[in-house]
């Protein structure tokens, strides 16, 4: 039998909740030489190991969502994730991410080496220890049935215009995420958006809680400075066609690797994350078997639907569509959902 | 065995696990410092998509899935072009240009190149450019207007696109730019008249230092179709012209290309002088799918043109400078095969156009939202017109109301251009655009070189860059050497890019016959034929000077607005006419419509008579004046009452509302000063059949099937007013009271 073409979705923040604590213990036992690596060189840095975090009694939202801290635990799962894809079933054709997703993305293509994609992931996620710039929120572009809504993404758009015209109130799109939209602003940016958008099902708008105001002009700052703290010279051609957030593909033999770099430190932190023409590119350029979402959770799956939706892919037109797809022979595997990891290791 | 395509592909696969590569060139040798090596590997990477899309789009064909296979095979070099050139610099392609655009795809993140020109193979709707409607290379977020001309049409176009770089930048429509314009062909294309009055005019436009930043690129494969190319015919054609410079490059070395189109480029950009960018290329796989070779060529040359396919040279130049191993490039030629493959798959299974609604939906382009135009103060207004504005109260004839009209419209409108022959200093033959050159000066009015093509190629281009080109066709008879500059590529943009392209515009002819005493045929053709069929274009055509003011208006708008291509045609007969039936009494003449805001909107007929009358008379042009005369006669010797209908749009013509307007007659009379063969008449019977379920009595009026001679000959073949006044009472069964 063939093996099944799969492009790799890394995962963004805010997947490691209550119930994937414990996540690496479970998964990846056989790996645990490498988490102690990771916990080596973050005990050299004072911070909790991964270890710690991964096996605490009790999942504590105060330090398991901590930018630190979140986005290594993160990391290491997905990266553990794919490492356990069974390459006999499964040929990667390309490796994407959503937002903090991409630096997985670039370790999981060997685009950085082990210590330089941890550098990497841990200077990004500390960069806001001292204070949070901002924050985001989240809020939907689509129907009930997951069918795009026009007119409830021009008001999202008239009401960000509104809102930048205030005195000292900034609003950006900070990620395009399938069938939600992210805004990333300033505190009073943030706070009117919550206030003018409509309310949706008691849940949206939704502030994305100890999220900084990522991939927005706020973030210029923190671009600068990561540039001086991570060298070009700690990346590499990856070893996998990358898409980024553009949708842009980096492709192994012809990659620009100060052009990658620049990216990723630079236009990456500080435009908007096109997550969802990250994955119209994956469709389309490398029409793939299937996708597999790493680990930890699962919750980026409806998000990736949307987008199949919204592109008619094998003729999904909505939700129902789409459950039915994946009750039939999944599209989309999630490595967080213990029935589909099956599948994929 | 004559599956050349199965031949040639295997042949990339053994010369590279064999390592029987092509001699090499001298020039083989890699310099980092001039093209980095993951850009070499980047542009290898776009011809090898290219070829591999080459030989699906023929499997799909065999499968019956595909319906386009003139491919790019040997052309591969120019992907190193579109490596070189900006996103910035617009580029119009030949069809073996799929290299270039992918390889431009790479400047844009995001893009989704191979599945959208898949798309284009099958036909799909969902092909981002044409909607199924062509295979076109195109592309509005790669800056690739669609491009279908397979003869050399799109070469004029391209000169009004370079002209209107600097103009922008002159008439301070834009900030400083250095974008320049590509525009390419083949060998077999560059004998086209078309292709010769582009070059010709680019030579034109140089020689007397007019900045034209515009790169010609040749792709000599040698051939076109089975007519084999004279050796060195395209470099001994060109190379010798004043106002052009020629580079020579050979397309199977891409660095080769690289570094000589930089060159030539770059010459382009700091000059702003045009150049012929010559690349020689080989031709692959034959003219098309359909296209057996040696029919017409031996096998041992056919074999010996595959020896030198591109993507071998390009390979070996990877594998001599230790970017790539053979391992590696042919690893990647079977990674892009695979997801090409896959893509393939999901391709065909995309919607087709489904219904003649679809189809033409988008004929007419997309209204867009403008700035509306210029509030013009009183004082500015009177500055133009000069010594004139205190008398536009007076009685004027029309070509005197349409020159205040063209004032009043650049004055509102700063993106109208006014050229083409004799329009600046003269005024025209007719003094239509008398003064516009002192008081909007050389930028805005300005001579063409006395070729239409090129007029009406320019036009297209400005057009397509926002202006609002107003060119001038001196006469009707000299439109049609450059008919499809109309007809194949101005009326077709928006159907070929799904209204993602438009190139508004009104072309002013001067038309129609009935010079007392002057010209002959070419001054005075009677056949409009070549602008009535063409879906989605406005023809208008006033009869006096009043409605031409109040048409011309109406089509500009149409085009700021609408994106509309119209064409507007004056009758030159009535130019200077201010009388009707005796000298002076100026029924024929008018006071000029100082308020810019009226119009007669696209559609709206000219009524003269109410529901009491005996005949109703269909027409338009010097025949609505004809039938003013016959009214006056009639009514005062036969006490006959007619009801007279200038149509006065002439396409697209609103079968509904004209049968509306003849709901009460019982005689109409149709009377149509062009021939006999093919006029509107023809059109308007049908309709009068088709729509009008009271039957009236029809009869139709035209003028002979003939060219039209000199002197008073000309009333001999013409309608007249006499035949008029006979046809009126013929109808009424009373011509021989």
């Amino acid at each position: 039998m063939s093996r099944k073409k799969a492009v790799v979705i890394c995962p963004g923040r805010g997947v490691y909740n209550k119930t994937e604590l414990g996540y690496l213990t479970r998964y990846h036992q056989d790996k645990l030489e490498l988490v102690k690596k990771y916990d080596q060189l973050r005990e050299q840095n004072h911070q909790v190991s991964i270890t710690e975090l991964d096996q605490a009694s009790k999942f504590s939202p105060s330090i398991h969502t901590r930018g630190e801290n979140a986005a290594s635990l993160i990391y290491t799962c997905s990266l553990l994730d794919f490492q356990s894809i069974n390459r006999e079933l499964f040929d990667i054709v390309a490796i994407t991410g959503n937002s903090m997703g991409w630096y997985t993305a670039l370790a999981c293509g060997q685009a950085l080496d082990f210590e330089a994609s941890y550098h990497l992931v841990n200077t990004m996620g500390s960069m806001l220890k001292d204070g949070l710039i901002g924050g985001q929120l989240i809020y939907p572009i689509v129907d009930t049935l997951w069918r795009f809504d026009i007119e409830k993404y021009q008001l999202i758009k008239d009401t960000m215009a509104q809102i930048n015209a205030e005195k000292d109130c900034e609003i950006y799109t900070s990620i395009h995420f399938g069938g939600y939209i992210v805004l990333g602003g300033n505190e009073l940016g943030v706070k009117l958006a919550m206030q003018r958008l409509p309310k949706i099902e008691d849940r949206f708008p939704m502030k994305l809680a100890g999220n900084g105001a990522f991939h927005t002009p706020l973030f210029s700052e923190i671009s600068q400075k990561a540039q001086q703290l991570i060298l070009e010279d700690s990346f590499q051609a990856p070893a996998f066609p990358l898409i980024d957030g553009r949708g842009k593909v980096w492709q192994p033999l012809s990659c620009d690797v100060g052009a990658m770099y620049r990216y990723t430190l630079n236009h990456q932190v500080t435009k908007t994350y096109d997550f969802s023409k990250a994955i119209e590119v994956a469709l389309k350029e490398f029409a793939p078997d299937c996708f597999i979402l790493l680990g930890p959770g699962s919750t980026m799956g409806g998000a990736i639907a949307q987008i199949l939706i919204q592109h008619n892919w094998h003729q999904l037109e909505t939700k129902e569509d789409f459950i039915q797809l994946q009750q039939n022979d999944p599209y989309i595997y999630s490595m967080g959902l213990e029935q589909q990891r099956r599948i994929i290791c | 065995m004559y599956n050349r395509a199965v031949i040639v592909e295997d042949n990339f696969k053994k010369c590279l696990s064999q390592n029987e590569l092509p001699q090499t060139f001298d020039n083989y040798l890699w310099q980092s410092q001039l093209i980095p090596a993951h850009l070499c590997v980047e542009i290898f990477e776009s011809q090898l998509t290219s070829r591999v899309l080459d030989l699906k789009t023929r499997e799909l064909r065999a499968e019956g899935e595909s319906f386009y296979t003139i491919g790019s095979a040997g052309h591969e070099g120019n992907a190193a072009i579109g490596a070189v050139l900006n996103l910035g610099d617009v580029a119009l392609l030949h069809y073996r240009n799929a290299p270039f655009m992918i390889q431009r795809s790479k400047q844009l993140p995001g893009q989704t190149i191979v599945f959208d020109m898949l798309l284009s193979f099958v036909a799909s709707s969902e092909d981002p450019i044409s909607g199924g409607r062509h295979k076109v290379l195109g592309s509005k977020a790669l800056n690739i207007p669609p491009q279908t001309s397979t003869i050399a049409s799109h070469l004029p176009k391209a000169i009004g696109m370079a002209l209107a770089i600097p103009r922008k930048v002159d008439l301070k429509l834009t900030q400083r730019c250095d974008d320049i314009v590509l525009c390419s062909f083949g060998d077999a294309s560059l004998n086209h008249a078309s292709a010769q009055s582009a070059i010709n005019t680019a030579c034109w436009i140089s020689y007397q230092n007019i900045p034209l930043p515009l790169l010609y690129v040749c792709e000599d494969n040698g051939t076109g179709i089975s007519v084999r190319t004279p050796e060195d015919w395209v470099r001994n054609n060109i190379a010798p012209r004043r106002g052009i410079k020629y580079f020579y490059c050979n397309g199977l070395n891409f660095l080769e290309v690289f570094e000589v189109t930089r060159a030539a480029s770059d010459y382009v950009r700091k000059m702003k002088k045009p150049a012929f960018l010559h690349v020689k290329t080989v031709r692959l796989l034959g003219h098309a799918g359909s296209d057996i070779e040696t029919n017409y060529r031996s096998l041992n040359e056919v074999e010996l043109t595959e020896a030198d396919d591109p993507i071998l040279h390009s390979a070996q130049i990877l594998i001599k400078n230790k970017i790539l191993t053979p391992i590696q490039v042919l690893q990647r030629y079977s990674d892009i095969r695979d997801s090409i493959e896959r893509i393939s798959k999901i391709a065909v299974s995309r919607p087709k156009l489904s219904s003649s609604k679809e189809v033409v939906e988008c004929i007419v382009p997309p209204g867009q939202v403008k700035l509306s135009p210029l509030e013009v103060h009183e004082a500015e207004r009177e500055r133009a017109f000069g010594r004139e504005w205190k008398k536009l109260g007076d009685m004027w004839q029309m070509n005197k109301l349409i020159n205040f009209a063209l004032k009043d419209l650049m004055l509102r409108y700063p993106e109208i251009l006014v050229f083409g022959e004799d329009v600046a200093k003269k005024g025209g033959v007719y003094n239509v655009t008398h003064g516009l050159s002192k008081s909007f000066g050389q930028k805005r009015v300005f001579n063409s070189p006395l070729d239409e093509t090129n007029i009406l190629g320019t036009a297209i281009g400005f057009a397509s860059s926002g202006f609002l080109p107003i060119p001038e066709i001196q006469f009707l008879a000299y439109v049609h050497n450059a008919e499809d500059q109309i007809r194949g590529e101005a009326s077709t943009l928006s159907f070929f890019s799904k209204g993602q392209f438009a190139n508004p515009m009104v072309i002013r002819i001067a038309g129609l016959a009935y010079q007392k005493g002057f010209g002959g045929h070419f001054h005075n053709d009677n056949s409009i034929n070549v602008f009535r069929d063409l879906p989605g274009v406005i023809v208008a055509c006033p009869s006096n000077g009043r409605d031409a003011v109040l048409m011309l208006r109406a089509c500009v708008r149409e085009a700021y607005e609408n994106q509309r291509v119209c064409i507007f045609i004056e009758p030159i007969a009535l130019y200077k006419t201010k009388d009707l039936i005796q000298v002076g009494d100026e029924q024929w003449a008018s006071s000029y419509p100082v308020d810019t805001n009226l119009e007669i909107t696209v559609g709206e007929m000219g009524i003269l008579g109410d529901d009491d009358h005996d005949i109703c008379v269909l027409t338009y042009g010097n025949g609505y004046y004809m039938s003013c005369q016959a009214r006056q006669k009639l009514e005062e010797s036969y006490g006959i009452k007619l009801r007279l209908i200038d149509l006065r749009w002439l396409a697209p013509l609103n079968h509904r509302q004209i049968a509306k307007e003849l709901k009460n007659s019982s005689h109409v009379l149709i009377v149509d000063e062009c021939r006999k063969s093919g006029s509107l008449s023809e059109e308007l019977v049908t309709l009068i059949v088709e729509h009008c379920q009271h039957s009236p009595r029809i009869k139709r009026l035209t003028s002979d099937d003939s060219f039209i001679p000199l002197g008073e000959a000309a009333d001999l073949v013409l309608l007249q007013t006499q035949d008029i006044i006979d046809g009126c009472l013929e109808l009424l069964g009373r011509l021989h009271e």
